[in-house]
């Protein structure tokens, strides 16, 4: 059954742009949105994976926990899922963090 | 305010780190030695409650963001087990504080309540008419050495005696540390939901004497179905506390267990009641007048022209 899917790419080759524009809409400039299987998910998220090297990358989906969803997360330059006994949560550096106290 | 307890994620546990408020939100400061420092975002609004363990250290502000948002915080031992403090949220009706009071400070209705307990647990009818406390407290010693037997054979432990000494805590066998650490969380989570309604977490029906009497008496009603059967299933487990956490939390999806537990609270201290809850928002302040119940506030009741 298809469901929805978000999808962030975060400095990715052109190529990739085209192949994810080809499933899903473009919502906001690197942000995509769309219903698809789990199957083209997986596939998506697999080619996805293959060209982030030095960006970063999320996938995010629903699921049968008490959060409603999943998260995947590729790339250099991300910030990591932190598991807490089940929940899960965003870590991100101390170098971004400073960045953000500056002003 | 009903809906907004019960969607909300179950508990959050958290030790050894930082909580701080910074000019976004509240964050934790996670410390691991595979990746340095880094700072996680606490969903406060969408926390019913958050169990603190040993290492940690919180700022008033950040302690104030919880509970202007209703979150419970607890302050436990490690893992989770033992409850040593908790915060209350302010702004809130006290209409279930009343029914809980005036059930509670009644004798007879005070019986009644602790059998509409115990029915609640083991099926309507299983209480003999006219039963005292002294018998119910009887009927329920049996009812749960029976489970421990009947658990114990099913997953071939032995012999299972329940423990939960805290001096003596690493010691334990994996079923008792399952059993302590998935309660705790069973606990903060009732604690939260009574706290969320208005109810006092003290007064106790069954149990008493202990600011968490209320507490446990409502634990107790879900004990058999949820925490018991989790933590024998945990008998090989080699970290059986975090093990209990974890699979504790899809228990509560499976079972809804926070909307679950506001409206028993409710059935229980005021059967027959409506159960939805103004808006705290909405509401003024009333007055209380013996003959005619609550009177509204905010206006001048000066009697004459």
């Amino acid at each position: 059954m298809p469901s929805m899917i978000v999808i962030s790419a975060t400095a990715v080759p052109d190529h990739l742009r085209g192949a994810l524009t080809r499933w899903l809409l473009e919502v906001t400039p690197e942000l995509y949105i769309g219903t698809v299987s789990a199957r083209v998910r997986d596939e998506l998220w697999t080619s996805v994976t293959a060209c982030t090297a030095n960006g970063a990358a999320v996938l995010a989906y629903p699921a049968a926990n008490e959060q409603g969803f999943t998260l995947r997360t590729t790339g250099s330059r991300r910030r990591t899922p932190i598991d807490f006994d089940g929940l899960t949560l965003m870590a991100f550096g101390k170098k971004s963090q400073e960045m953000a106290n500056l002003f | 305010m009903l809906p907004r307890v019960a969607d909300s994620l179950s508990f959050l546990y958290l030790d050894i780190v930082r909580i701080h408020q910074d000019d976004t939100g509240v964050c934790a400061e996670v410390t691991s030695e595979r990746r340095g420092t880094e700072t996680v975002y606490l969903p406060t609004a969408a926390l019913s409650c958050v169990l603190l363990g040993p290492g940690t250290s919180i700022t008033a502000r950040a302690l104030a963001t919880f509970a202007r948002h209703g979150t419970t915080v607890l302050i436990t031992g490690a893992g989770g087990v033992r409850c040593y403090a908790a915060t209350l949220p302010d702004s809130l009706t006290t209409t279930w504080l009343e029914h809980q009071t005036r059930a509670w400070a009644d004798d007879t209705r005070r019986l009644a309540v602790a059998t509409a307990m115990y029915e609640k647990r083991f099926g309507p009818g299983t209480v003999p008419a006219g039963a005292n406390f002294n018998q119910l407290r009887g009927f329920e010693g049996q009812r749960v050495k029976a489970l421990y037997q009947l658990l114990a054979r099913q997953y071939k432990i032995g012999r299972f005696r329940r423990a939960y000494d805290p001096d003596s805590w690493d010691t334990q066998d994996p079923v008792n540390l399952a059993l302590s650490s998935a309660n705790t969380c069973l606990y903060g989570i009732v604690h939260a939901a009574i706290l969320a309604l208005g109810c006092s977490p003290a007064l106790g029906f069954v149990h008493n004497g202990n600011q968490q009497a209320f507490v446990y008496d409502i634990a107790d009603l879900y004990k058999a179905d949820l925490t018991i059967p989790l933590a024998f299933s945990l008998h090989n487990s080699p970290d059986p506390e975090a093990a209990a956490r974890r699979s504790f939390r899809d228990g509560l999806r499976l079972f809804k267990l926070l909307p679950r537990i506001v409206t028993d609270i409710q059935t229980l201290l005021a059967p027959g009641h409506p159960t939805d809850i103004p808006d705290p928002e909405e509401q003024l302040v009333d007055l209380w007048d013996p003959t005619t119940g609550t009177v509204p506030g905010g206006t001048n009741h000066t009697p004459g022209p």
